[in-house]
């Protein structure tokens, strides 16, 4: 669909070319007009697309910039008006006048008043803060914590690397995997049933720009520990100091890193 | 002697270069398999695994060669593309994904690791069954298929509306050849059904069976225009699931007084997957019921909310299992803030209202208020009156309410004004009571106010006045010249 609008600047970089060889203002009018509502929704492929409000705030200075530039000669002017005065008045162009001037105007009008006054009934939307900012301590099962500067204790233990990789595959796939994946691509066979879907931890939005830290307090807190802006009302992230020991959610935050070839941020 | 002694020593080299090869490709089959697989199908293929008991239906345990998803007769091993089918498209409605981190060699490599976990079963390959070309669907084709899902007996599990509702599926014996009790196919469930929803999936499923279960093949009794109509017939069974976030409410002058009620399947509905209760013990991550559909009316003083959903067993509570139950929340206080109470039963700041049903007591409603799964008081009000029915495989709890109950700890319904509510659902033949339950996330319904007088007045106003200036503009210039 966005598609279309690289198209629409084309055209009227056509229509614009044509009628600058052809000397017609009002078709220069037309086309530059087309180009910059092309070039404008165009923007939406490649970041953030302007909001309606936006757009319609640009058009209007498009064309009130386009009627000055081509009024600084009276003859430019004239020849921009003479199209329009030619429709309206000419009795050659009877057809057109009553196509376009008392058809097809009044109701794009009219439909553009029904776009205006009729209801429209939207739900409430909520922003969400996906990743909030981390707490400095938690209390675990009743033992203070302290979150910022913590490291996973057993990446130094490179004796037992692979007896911990399993044991937190396990706890992983007993705990994580119907909602976050059998894949950690957030795909979980139950994971349609929620909202906010649980995220992914394979690829580099999640895990891989967070300490591991912030993993160790979003399994150990789940939605009771997060802040109103993260709403965790709608969260069905378990505290999983209910169910797993510190030592078990260690394991498994190397799991999960391991699995998906991520490294946690230091 | 010579030409012999090349022979032989090339044949040696030829035949340990394959062996090589192959023992190769198996060796990253098994490490793939170790890595992606054997978390719930076993190291060993015998689906004794970390997630056994997390899963259902469970892995497929491969030590027994029996596979239930085949193209090749019964009696056959799959084909290596059934198996890859598999692995790449996953098994809808189960814990299989769609695999798609592997390239088309790994899973080679895969499929060959996993068939080493029956090699006798494997010596003779199988062969596909053709499926040819579909029939074009139409009234005369379904009625035929419809007539032959009675003769052929298919009622008997699938049940007369397809939900896998029959009773024969709940016979002592409906286990499949790992023991385990089994539940006929429910059609209506498209987005579930394990071996795809295609009408060419169904007439395959029907023609070879599925491997170790009592779904037997039908390829030697039914002819294969026979199973095309089934097919065909079966297809037409399937319902569209319709996601959404809010469900508007339409008014209407009277609100049906039945369930089945033919006016409830012209209301526009709203489909909710559920999620299993997964916060707090005891928690449930195997639920049965996997989508809920709401639909509601309005008049001017009542409002109407239908849930239905499908439960292959009806369980009132006299047969040793706990009652089928339902319940509808509501927050306490329904504001536009966007803050909320907890998704599930809320929580001591805000607290939620919860119109339960239960199959035991199938014509009240029990109004409640909850501040957390472990703070529910019944309140002694009836404001909420319920009528709820079960057929075929299908339950329908419709809740009626006054907009505005008179009553000042009750919340009033207004027009245009968006609500929350979430739902949890109890499937008694899965054991689920108390908080072991089905559970969906917040969403919003609304009743849809009555168009506004301005839509009508408005634009053919502005349309009107566009015109006659036109026209007057045209008269003016006109006259200039």
């Amino acid at each position: 669909m966005m598609k279309i609008y690289p198209i629409i600047a084309a055209i009227g970089l056509l229509i614009t070319v044509i009628s600058v060889l052809k000397k017609s203002p009002f078709f220069n009018f037309i086309g530059l007009l087309t180009l910059i509502y092309g070039l404008l929704k165009s923007v939406g492929i490649i970041t953030a697309p302007f909001p309606a409000q936006v757009m319609t705030m640009y058009m209007c200075m498009s064309v009130f910039s386009l009627f000055i530039y081509f009024s600084i000669q009276e003859s430019t002017f004239d020849a921009l008006l003479e199209p329009m005065r030619a429709v309206l008045a000419d009795d050659n162009k009877r057809i057109l006048r009553v196509l376009i001037v008392f058809i097809a105007l009044p109701l794009f009008a009219g439909y553009l008043t029904f776009d205006k006054v009729k209801p429209n009934y939207e739900p409430p939307v909520s922003a969400r803060i996906v990743h909030p900012e981390p707490v400095s301590s938690i209390e675990f099962r009743g033992k203070p914590i302290t979150i910022i500067g913590l490291e996973n204790p057993l990446r130094k233990d490179a004796p037992n690397m692979a007896k911990n990789l399993e044991a937190g595959k396990k706890i992983y796939y007993q705990n994580c995997f119907y909602c976050h994946g059998d894949d950690l691509d957030g795909r979980g066979h139950l994971a349609l049933g929620f909202n906010p879907v649980p995220p992914p931890f394979r690829g580099t939005d999640t895990i891989a720009q967070l300490p591991e830290s912030f993993v160790f307090w979003r399994i150990a807190k789940g939605w009771r520990g997060l802040p109103a802006g993260s709403t965790p009302w709608n969260s069905a992230m378990p505290s999983f100091e209910d169910f797993l020991t510190e030592d078990e959610i260690w394991q498994v935050t190397l799991f999960i890193y391991e699995a998906t070839g991520n490294k946690p941020r230091s | 002697m010579k030409k012999i002694l090349l022979t032989i020593l090339l044949t040696v080299i030829l035949c340990s270069a394959w062996y090589l090869t192959a023992s190769a490709d198996d060796s990253q089959g098994k490490k793939l398999y170790n890595g992606w697989c054997a978390q719930c199908h076993g190291y060993d293929g015998d689906a004794k695994s970390y997630t056994d008991k997390f899963s259902m239906p469970k892995p497929r345990d491969f030590t027994m060669g029996t596979y239930k998803f085949r193209s090749t007769p019964s009696g056959e091993p799959p084909t290596d593309s059934d198996i890859t089918k598999i692995v790449r498209n996953g098994n809808p409605g189960t814990s299989m994904p769609p695999w798609t981190r592997f390239t088309d060699d790994e899973i080679k490599a895969i499929v060959a690791h996993v068939k080493t976990f029956a090699p006798d079963i494997f010596k003779d390959a199988g062969k596909p069954i053709t499926i040819g070309t579909p029939p074009k669907a139409s009234a005369d084709l379904i009625k035929k298929g419809k007539e032959l899902f009675n003769k052929a007996k298919c009622v008997e599990c699938h049940g007369k509306e397809g939900r896998g509702n029959g009773e024969k599926g709940w016979q002592d014996n409906f286990k499949n050849d790992w023991g385990d009790p089994i539940t006929p196919a429910n059609y209506t469930h498209p987005w579930e059904l394990r071996n795809g929803s295609n009408v060419e999936d169904i007439f395959r499923t029907i023609s070879v069976g599925l491997g170790g279960t009592p779904m037997t093949s039908y390829i030697d009794s039914l002819k294969d225009e026979d199973r095309w109509a089934l097919a065909v017939f079966i297809k037409s069974l399937q319902q569209e699931r319709k996601l959404g976030v809010a469900i508007k409410i339409k008014k209407t002058a009277a609100i049906p007084t039945k369930v089945d009620d033919p006016a409830w399947d012209k209301v526009e509905s709203m489909d909710l997957p559920m999620g299993g209760q997964l916060m707090f013990e005891p928690r449930d991550f195997t639920t049965l019921i996997t989508n809920v559909r709401v639909r509601g009316l309005y008049t001017d003083k009542e409002l109407a909310v239908m849930v239905e959903w499908s439960d292959k067993k009806p369980n009132n509570g006299s047969d040793g299992k706990p009652a089928d139950a339902v319940w509808i929340q509501f927050p306490e206080k329904v504001s536009e803030t966007v803050e909320k109470p907890y998704f599930f039963m809320g929580d001591k700041k805000h607290p939620v209202y919860l119109w339960s049903w239960k199959a035991s007591d199938a014509g009240k409603v029990t109004e409640q208020l909850a501040k957390s799964y472990e703070n529910v008081e019944d309140l002694q009000k009836h404001d909420v009156t319920v009528i709820a029915g079960y057929n075929d495989g299908l339950y329908r709890v419709v809740y009626k309410r006054a907009l505005k109950t008179g009553s000042k700890d009750d919340f009033e319904v207004v027009p245009g004004k968006f609500v929350p509510f979430s739902i949890a659902a109890f499937d008694g033949q899965n054991d689920e009571s108390g908080i072991k339950c089905a559970v969906s996330a917040w969403y919003y319904l609304m009743l849809e106010p009555a168009t506004p007088l301005r839509v009508y007045v408005f634009p053919p106003l502005v349309a009107l006045f566009v015109f006659f200036g036109g026209l007057s503009l045209s008269r003016s210039l006109k006259s200039k010249k």
